[in-house]
């Protein structure tokens, strides 16, 4: 066996990571580790409002990969048959708590994706709020499966700028990846 | 109007909705996997009674834990409804309940409440258990 499970094992124990999914998510997925999650952060002493954060952004991650993963494992969308794809790593820097998401895209949706992230990053907390506010008023799109303030809810609850990288991967597929800091 | 009963998961709330004592309940967590779909019967339910009331009393009971974004959507929606029922004259009250702890819970019921015109929304804030 060529992988050091061990090793691996090691090394995301050294970078103080808590969590680390790497695989198919489905809503069981979200509930299962959500669970576990809220009482890791208890066990953390992590206190109430920082906990409440951390699971709301892993919710909205997770739920962007189940919505938005350019892959998938099954065909039929309509039954629960349908996985998506992506990963998800959990962790500690310093005092603060971070959610680490990825997953593939197509890449005609990256630019919308791109704009829609810069359009929110270095707003401050009351023009979050102004925007998030209009947002939850307005008719979702037609190819938003969600309601579209995930981004918006995620910067609002982020104590830094949301980190992003787009990583092309080939003629087809981005590699998004996507950093909140709490 | 029948009753709506929907029980909880791990992911959507326990709804109770009486038209009996005028009374709608949510209480749980809500972050199902799609809001819009899982509360459009909830949503269909509620524009039914609130088209046939004349000025009876309803009181609107919620206690959610979390929600996830795309719940706050329907909440909202939900909200606005009530809100439009209460302009023509219905006597509908909101009670946003939540932990004194859960922060969130009290910062997310104010910014409902700042939306609202017409309907009354207390935020009821609890000790203990």
């Amino acid at each position: 066996m060529s992988f050091d499970l061990l090793n691996f094992y090691e090394e995301i124990k050294k970078d103080g990571i808590m969590f680390c999914y790497s695989g198919p998510i489905s809503q069981s997925t979200v509930e299962g580790i959500g669970e576990t999650l809220r009482i890791n952060m208890k066990l953390e002493d992590a206190g109430i409002t920082t906990a409440n954060t951390v699971f709301s952004i892993f919710v909205e991650q997770m739920h962007n990969i189940l919505n938005y993963s350019a892959e998938r494992i099954g065909q039929d969308s309509e039954s629960r048959q349908q996985l998506s794809l992506g990963v998800l790593v959990i962790g500690r820097e310093e005092k603060d708590f971070y959610v680490f998401c990825g997953n593939r895209l197509l890449n005609e949706d990256v630019p919308k994706l791109r704009e829609r992230i810069e359009s929110i990053r270095f707003l401050d907390k009351d023009e979050l709020k102004a925007i998030y506010k209009q947002k939850r008023r307005e008719s979702s799109d037609s190819d938003s499966k969600g309601a579209g303030l995930g981004l918006i809810e995620m910067a609002r609850k982020a104590e830094k700028p949301i980190e992003y990288e787009f990583r092309p991967l080939n003629e087809i597929y981005t590699f998004f990846s996507i950093k909140v800091v709490v | 109007m029948e009753k709506l009963i929907i029980e909880k998961t791990k992911s959507s709330p326990y709804i109770f909705f009486n038209p009996e004592e005028r009374l709608l309940k949510i209480y749980g967590e809500s972050f199902p996997e799609n809001a819009a779909k899982f509360y459009a019967p909830v949503l269909d339910w509620v524009k039914d009674y609130l088209e046939q009331l004349d000025g009876q009393e309803v009181n609107v009971e919620m206690e959610i834990i979390y929600f996830n974004s795309s719940t706050s959507k329907v909440f909202m929606n939900f909200f606005q409804m009530l809100d439009d029922a209460a302009a023509e004259g219905n006597k509908i009250t909101i009670n946003w309940r939540c932990h004194e702890e859960n922060e969130a819970a009290i910062e997310c019921g104010e910014e409902f409440m700042e939306d609202l015109e017409n309907v009354p929304f207390n935020i009821m804030v609890f000790k203990g258990e």
